[in-house]
């Protein structure tokens, strides 16, 4: 049986554990107009292959904040929004984020063709029967999701962003500094 | 004139007259257009032809016989515009098609994912194909827009779409009623 000393400092613990947690999310920036706060959730993994055969693990990213983003070449969004997020990474790879371009069900030539004009320096995985893209069940293509250094999804986007706009490079400077 | 004058002219005219009708029958297809809106939302309706979507499909690869089962019903590409501050609540089992023969049934992807099973379609084109139809169900954020296909059964009579949209996050807001009638599969 715990004595009342060990029960006090039992409940103090768990006091303290979680206050942490509540400390640790609201530390978190609030989002721009476009994307989502989400009540924390474990990332599903990605397990995939690049367009050149190598392989990519999201679990090997623990330790940075990982943008996901899953987009294919017949959606008329995705085309749009694709040249914002290169210019995006051109900005901010050296500081720390994370990318993870995922083609959602289509084959290397296709990929190669499209991200050649809209996103040449950005490593494309392929998701190629698409079941990686059906385990995150995004609200439509383009999906964008911001991964925390834990593993957690914290952000959603909604539909296609402008990402290389000060408003949405400001948000992420601010998660990632 | 020579006769071979008179073929030049002929063969001009012809080509005239057909890129005419081609471009008049384009201006025809993308008037084709049915629209809600009110302060509170937007449900845009596009009718697309057999050959759309076989264009579309072919496009990403489709076989044959996968293009076939498509180009049979009605497809319309729907948009949906939360104009609201709140979430509205889309749930594709409450939208009412009704023509003169009563309800309509929309093909649904347990309809469309039992078909691609027996006909073996590889899993990257059921996974395309499943991302060009309209979410089944979605909390519409505000100013969110999102949208995708319905498939309905052919018919050559005109269609009314009624629905009720609720709203809030516990869905006890006002309902947002929408009625859209006189639409036509395009063929």
């Amino acid at each position: 049986m715990p004595t009342l000393v060990q029960k006090y400092l039992l409940a103090c613990l768990l006091l303290f554990s979680l206050s942490s947690l509540t400390t640790a999310n609201s530390k978190l920036p609030e989002p721009p107009a476009g994307i989502l706060k989400l009540d924390a959730y474990q990332a599903p993994p990605i397990l995939l292959t690049d367009i050149d055969g190598i392989k990519y693990n999201l679990n090997e990213t623990k330790g940075h904040w990982v943008f996901v983003h899953f987009w294919a070449s017949w959606c008329g969004p995705c085309r749009k929004e694709m040249p914002a997020i290169q210019k995006m990474w051109d900005n901010l790879k050296t500081q720390g984020l994370k990318i993870a371009l995922i083609n959602t069900a289509e084959d290397e030539d296709t990929v190669f063709n499209f991200l050649g004009i809209y996103a040449p320096n950005i490593r494309a995985l392929m998701d190629r029967d698409g079941q990686v893209t059906e385990k995150w069940k995004p609200r439509g293509l383009p999906a964008t999701y911001l991964v925390d250094p834990t593993g957690q999804v914290q952000y959603q986007a909604l539909g296609g962003r402008a990402w290389d706009a000060p408003t949405y490079l400001n948000f992420i400077k601010s998660l990632i500094k | 004139m020579t006769i071979k004058n008179n073929l030049f002219l002929l063969t001009t005219i012809t080509l005239l007259i057909s890129c005419l009708l081609i471009t008049t029958n384009v201006h025809a297809e993308s008037k084709k257009r049915y629209q809600f809106t009110n302060k509170e939302i937007r449900v845009g309706i596009t009718p697309r032809s057999p050959q759309q979507m076989a264009a579309f499909y072919e496009g990403r690869g489709f076989s044959n016989e996968m293009i076939n089962a498509l180009i049979q019903p009605c497809f319309f590409t729907v948009g949906i515009h939360n104009k609201t501050s709140d979430i509205l609540w889309h749930d594709l089992s409450a939208w009412k098609f009704t023509n003169s023969n009563g309800e309509i049934k929309h093909l649904d992807r347990a309809y469309w994912k039992n078909k691609w099973k027996k006909m073996r379609i590889p899993l990257a084109h059921q996974s395309t194909f499943r991302w060009t139809l309209l979410p089944e169900k979605l909390d519409f954020r505000s100013n969110e827009h999102e949208g995708g296909n319905i498939i309905l059964p052919y018919s050559k009579n005109k269609f009314t779409l009624q629905v009720a949209f609720k709203t809030k996050k516990d869905k006890s807001g006002k309902l947002i009623p929408i009625k859209i009638e006189n639409i036509q599969c395009q063929r």
